[in-house]
């Protein structure tokens, strides 16, 4: 079975949803045995979860028009 | 390192046949001052090379120096060479063809390819003389790509260059051959004695042109002017440099050469390999300098093969590692004295002086995952921004409007998440795009339009963090190759309703400005920014595996931040 630091570096594509099926079937054998890992992979779920529902940069509505009328203003002035 | 006190008003009386090829002294030379038997070297080149009428005329050159630099998306040496080029342009399509191909697939350029030439009546010579005016137009594009000169007042405006539609060679050269059969001279030269004097022996790329003397000198004054001399920049530093973008234009013969003059140098072959296989992150293993690794990495920036054209020399990182004004103009131009070399070898299928520690083959033409790497099955359309684009690169400067509006929100994302300071990503956002219309014209289409406007945020917040005092920024977490999780306590079951919003936005935030640069940036672009794996890699110019390795590592730690906040409370384990 594999070990701990074996499940640690090889779980990304698990938690992607894209493990081959013999990873995959590797990797879940390790997670019925070990708590710890489950409640890794549970919380780090959790936090991809919580970091792109967050929307912690992202740039208000209105502030688009304002990036546009300058980014255009600048390059406009280049081409002239 | 500058010789003699030389005021801009003196200049164009230094360099007369430079003021005689373009009717003035370009930009391009004056930004080279600081260096001044450089500029000597490249007008004795161009006088020979392009002035002068050999078996092409200066027409059938001049065609190919515009049409190398439409290739190369050099929008100042469009603007350059179509100064000089005849309204009717000798254009000879078999000619032309060739060059271009050696251009923008120079490791593919076979015996069959010289052989097709030979076919339609041109001899070795005329060949020759193609395979050099492709070499110096492309070391012409680096140095306009990394000196970045103003456009001269003498030339037009430039209208953005359709890059013409090449097609994607299918084979790869079976084995080093020579393309060319012209006859070894024995007759002993100025140029061949400083050869034997520098690498003990006359190099095979050398020798395939001794028949041709008056080509093969100023191309040794070039090196005796640039790599041989002592100056500013150290001859370990050159020779790193040389075989850095030899590896990334997949030059087998060029890049044996100069692993076996480092290794004369005293720099062991395991170096040399490291720089080869592009390692230049893991600078604790290599006995090159972390400040050497700099110069390093951005010099190969400046590679032909387009391979790495989704990333720009910063002269900025530079300066910062402590470089001289004119020990960066010097790496630029020892950049583009390595790209002439690598077409000049590519052209004339020099075969390895030793035996190569590694062979270079198709493997190797999508290390990067970036735009080297054609799309499967890519057509234009494939790319939703493709046909806007296409517009912008024909001069439709407003359809560049709608460009910015798709993206922006994605551009600032990556640079909030990078810098912090949400007025600075504002600000840097516009930089992106500017950069990006500047840009336009050496933008391919082999990868998603968005993929490159993303590595282009990438590299500007990246440059800004640089600029910054530490004491502005968040303390990062400790970039700790033995990292491993330490909080393993279950979370609750819904951690986004422990907090409100704003105090979820301000943990993330937070949590994300922590990680350490690397992971935060992978981290950024896949769980933000949502971009695929295959994405975020080519925007980071990583390999999948290295960019999979990196995400994993940034949210174990982003993980680790927000555990405190959100582990179960009541020990309600069975």
């Amino acid at each position: 079975m594999l070990s701990c630091a074996d499940f640690l570096a090889e779980f990304g594509d698990y938690i992607d949803n894209v493990a081959s099926p013999d990873l995959r079937a590797h990797l879940e054998e390790h997670l019925h045995e070990c708590k710890t890992c489950r409640v890794i992979v549970d919380s780090t779920r959790k936090t991809i979860q919580i970091v792109t529902e967050s929307g912690c940069f992202t740039l208000p509505a209105h502030a688009v028009d304002a990036i546009v009328s300058e980014v255009m203003a600048r390059v406009h002035q280049k081409s002239t | 390192m500058s010789q003699f006190a030389t005021t801009s008003e003196d200049l164009p009386r230094s360099y007369p046949n430079l003021v005689a090829a373009y009717g003035f002294l370009p930009n391009l030379f004056r930004a080279q001052s600081d260096l001044p038997h450089a500029i000597e070297a490249e007008q004795r080149l161009i006088e020979v090379v392009v002035v002068r009428s050999g078996r092409l005329s200066r027409e059938e050159k001049d065609a190919i120096l515009f049409g190398v630099a439409t290739v190369r998306g050099s929008d100042y040496c469009r603007a350059l060479f179509e100064h000089s080029l005849p309204a009717v342009s000798h254009r000879n399509s078999a000619l032309l063809d060739f060059s271009l191909k050696l251009a923008k697939h120079g490791p593919r350029v076979s015996g069959r390819d010289v052989a097709s030439l030979q076919n339609c009546g041109f001899n070795d010579r005329a060949i020759l003389e193609a395979i050099v005016t492709t070499g110096v137009a492309l070391m012409l594009c680096t140095l306009a790509d990394g000196l970045q000169p103003e456009l001269d007042l003498e030339l037009g405006l430039v209208v953005p260059g359709e890059p013409p539609d090449l097609p994607e060679p299918s084979d790869w050269p079976k084995a080093s051959e020579a393309h060319l059969l012209l006859p070894y001279s024995t007759a002993d030269s100025t140029a061949l004695a400083v050869l034997r004097e520098q690498f003990g022996f006359v190099p095979n790329l050398y020798r395939l042109q001794s028949a041709v003397p008056e080509l093969l000198e100023p191309e040794v004054a070039l090196l005796e002017s640039v790599l041989f001399a002592e100056s500013g920049l150290n001859r370990v530093q050159k020779e790193c440099v040389l075989l850095a973008i030899s590896a990334a234009n997949l030059n087998t013969y060029c890049a044996t050469l100069h692993s076996q003059v480092l290794s004369i140098l005293g720099v062991p072959p395991e170096e040399s390999d490291r720089i080869v296989a592009n390692q230049s992150e893991d600078q604790r293993e290599s006995g090159v300098s972390g400040v050497d690794q700099v110069l390093v990495e951005q010099c190969r920036k400046l590679a032909s093969l387009p391979g790495l054209s989704n990333q720009w020399f910063e002269r900025e990182r530079l300066r910062s590692e402590g470089f001289t004004e004119p020990q960066i103009i010097e790496a630029i131009v020892v950049a583009g004295l390595a790209n002439l070399l690598n077409t000049l070898q590519a052209g004339v299928g020099a075969v390895p002086d030793f035996p190569p520690r590694r062979v270079f083959g198709p493997k190797d033409l999508y290390r990067f995952p970036g735009d080297s790497r054609p799309i499967s099955n890519a057509t234009p359309s494939e790319d939703p921004d493709a046909a806007l684009v296409a517009r912008v690169q024909k001069g439709e400067t407003d359809v560049f409007e709608e460009l910015v509006r798709r993206h922006s929100r994605r551009v600032f994302g990556a640079l909030a998440g990078l810098v912090g300071n949400l007025d600075d990503a504002r600000d840097a956002t516009q930089d992106v795009f500017l950069k990006a219309f500047e840009n336009i014209g050496r933008f391919q289409g082999r990868s998603k339009f968005s993929t490159w406007l993303t590595s282009i945020a990438i590299n500007t917040g990246t440059e800004l963090l640089r600029q910054r005092k530490p004491s502005e920024s968040l303390a990062e977490m400790e970039d700790d190759e033995g990292f491993r999780p330490r909080q393993v306590q279950r979370w609750e079951e819904n951690p986004e309703q422990q907090c409100s919003a704003s105090q979820m936005n301000r943990l993330v935030r937070e949590a994300v400005l922590r990680l350490p640069e690397k992971y935060r940036v992978a981290v950024l672009l896949r769980d933000i920014n949502q971009l695929s794996t295959e994405e975020a890699a080519a925007a980071l110019e990583l390999s999948i595996p290295a960019l999979k390795a990196r995400v994993l590592r940034g949210r174990l730690m982003l993980r680790e931040s927000l555990a405190p906040h959100f582990i179960r409370q009541e020990k309600t384990d069975a």
